[in-house]
């Protein structure tokens, strides 16, 4: 029981200190201006390429996101631990758009090799039917007699 | 023992509270729950050959999410300071500032609720957005068809007749029975002719004779603006036939619409709802924990330390979310 105690007494202290030098009202005040920012690229119709657009807007959203949990979640000041808890969860963020990308994201299909290969599905159908015919011809009563 | 003289115990594990250990573990888990949604709306956007982007068509109010955005920034803020108050032992404040951070929630719901309603009004919901003229065509048609509940009122005509033909054979009771056949007769009559027309229209349709028109036109319509177009082209189109039944039978076809074909437009529908959708369940979830806190009224003490810090993670991940949600939907 005395053990608990001291240590959450410690804990909250130690804590405390590092607490009072996050300037709340500041970092608020920054996400506000952020976000001002990244409406105002869109809204403001600047002309500019629409891939820098989204870099830039995406650079914004990960600044407001890193202020967010260094100050707000506390993870300045928190212990090494963090790393083991955040970063195995970002190699299942980056790895999924990646290995999802090189297939469906990434246009190595054209028209000459179709993703969607209707092209092949009509010669494949045509194939097919004209081995249907075939069968319903000649190999009918062969075919008949081997499945029973 | 030595731990008993003077300097910090050791500790198994980490030197956190386990249920703030546990609410980061649980953090970790929401964040490939929500990068798994993200990435696969990012996929799935590279990948399709186009995106509706237009304002108009996908009903995507920039100011609406820029004020969200605003709206939980705000919360977060009001947040940090509830765990600040309970750390100072300052409840009172602390309870304020829970109080006001419901109530931005609240607003937040709001807003996405003025949102969902545009969408819903609209029809702009997976696998309801015609993505072609002809996709178009036939929407309307069913539409119309439901709209005239001609398969409803034969339905019911024919089970009735169904029973009375049970009835008689065994010998019972018919006079009530009748009346009401005779009665569901005329409703059926009633509605045939308005149905007939949509299936003149519907035979149009098949025989490919009529165009869609514009549906974005209907304001324009009611000003004189739009027969002058479709009378150019020489041809009959969906829009006016749709407002020509309107005028002759609001009572059934007032809330029918031509929709607007929206290439791609599924697709976004189902990104959008799912990650929108998620993320305000998140949000509901946060505003249960704040009402339970608020609900601990002078009762919040100290030892809800961890619980309101934990909220307050909790809560500043569900702003995390929106932080990129907001420029991934409203602005690229």
């Amino acid at each position: 029981m005395f053990r608990r105690k001291c240590g959450a007494t410690y804990l909250m202290t130690d804590e405390h200190h590092d607490h009072q030098a996050a300037p709340y009202m500041a970092i608020f005040g920054l996400l506000i201006v952020c976000t001002i920012l990244s409406a105002l690229a869109d809204v403001l119709e600047l002309n500019l390429p629409s891939a820098f657009l989204i870099f830039i807007v995406l650079v914004i959203a990960t600044i407001k996101a890193m202020f967010v949990m260094m100050f707000f979640m506390h993870l300045k000041f928190e212990g090494k631990w963090k790393y083991v808890i955040l970063l195995p969860t970002a190699v299942l963020a980056l790895a999924m758009p990646f290995a999802l990308a090189s297939d469906i994201a990434v246009h190595y299909y054209d028209v000459a090799v179709p993703q969607e290969n209707t092209l092949l599905d009509k010669e494949v159908l045509a194939e097919e039917q004209a081995d249907d015919h075939q069968s319903h011809d000649g190999h009918k009563n062969g075919e008949h007699g081997g499945s029973h | 023992m030595s731990h008993q003289h003077g300097h910090p115990p050791l500790k198994m594990g980490l030197a956190i509270p386990n249920a703030k250990l546990g609410m980061w573990l649980f953090l970790g888990t929401e964040i490939m729950f929500f990068t798994a949604f993200i990435g696969s709306y990012i996929v799935l956007r590279l990948g399709s050959p186009g995106w509706p982007t237009n304002a108009e068509d996908t009903h995507i109010v920039i100011y609406a999410g820029a004020i969200n955005t605003f709206v939980l920034i705000c919360s977060s803020v009001s947040v940090v300071y509830a765990l600040e108050g309970v750390r100072n032992k300052n409840f009172d404040f602390a309870r304020k500032m829970l109080i006001l951070t419901l109530v931005l929630a609240c607003g937040f719901l709001g807003i996405k609720a003025y949102e969902y309603y545009g969408k819903f009004t609209h029809d702009i919901l997976p696998g309801r957005i015609p993505e072609s003229n002809q996709q178009a065509l036939h929407f309307t048609i069913r539409d119309l068809k439901a709209a005239t509940g001609i398969e409803e009122a034969q339905y019911k005509l024919k089970t009735l007749q169904k029973q009375l033909g049970e009835r008689q054979a065994v010998g019972g009771n018919t006079e009530s029975l009748q009346s009401q056949i005779e009665e569901q007769q005329k409703v059926v009559d009633e509605i045939t002719p308005v149905s007939n027309k949509v299936d003149q229209l519907n035979s149009l349709v098949t025989a490919g004779k009529i165009k869609l028109g514009d549906p974005g036109a209907h304001g324009a319509h009611a000003e004189g603006e739009q027969p002058e177009h479709s009378a150019a082209e020489g041809e009959q189109t969906m829009v006016d036939a749709v407002a020509k039944l309107h005028e002759e039978h609001p009572e059934y076809f007032a809330s029918v619409h031509v929709p607007k074909v929206i290439r791609y437009g599924n697709l976004f529908a189902s990104t959008y709802f799912i990650m929108t959708g998620f993320h305000a369940l998140h949000v509901i979830v946060g505003m249960i924990l704040f009402v339970m806190l608020i609900g601990l009224g002078s009762k919040l003490g100290s030892q809800h330390e961890t619980f309101v810090e934990n909220s307050g993670l909790y809560w500043h991940f569900v702003d995390l979310v929106w932080i990129f949600l907001f420029p991934l939907i409203y602005i690229v």
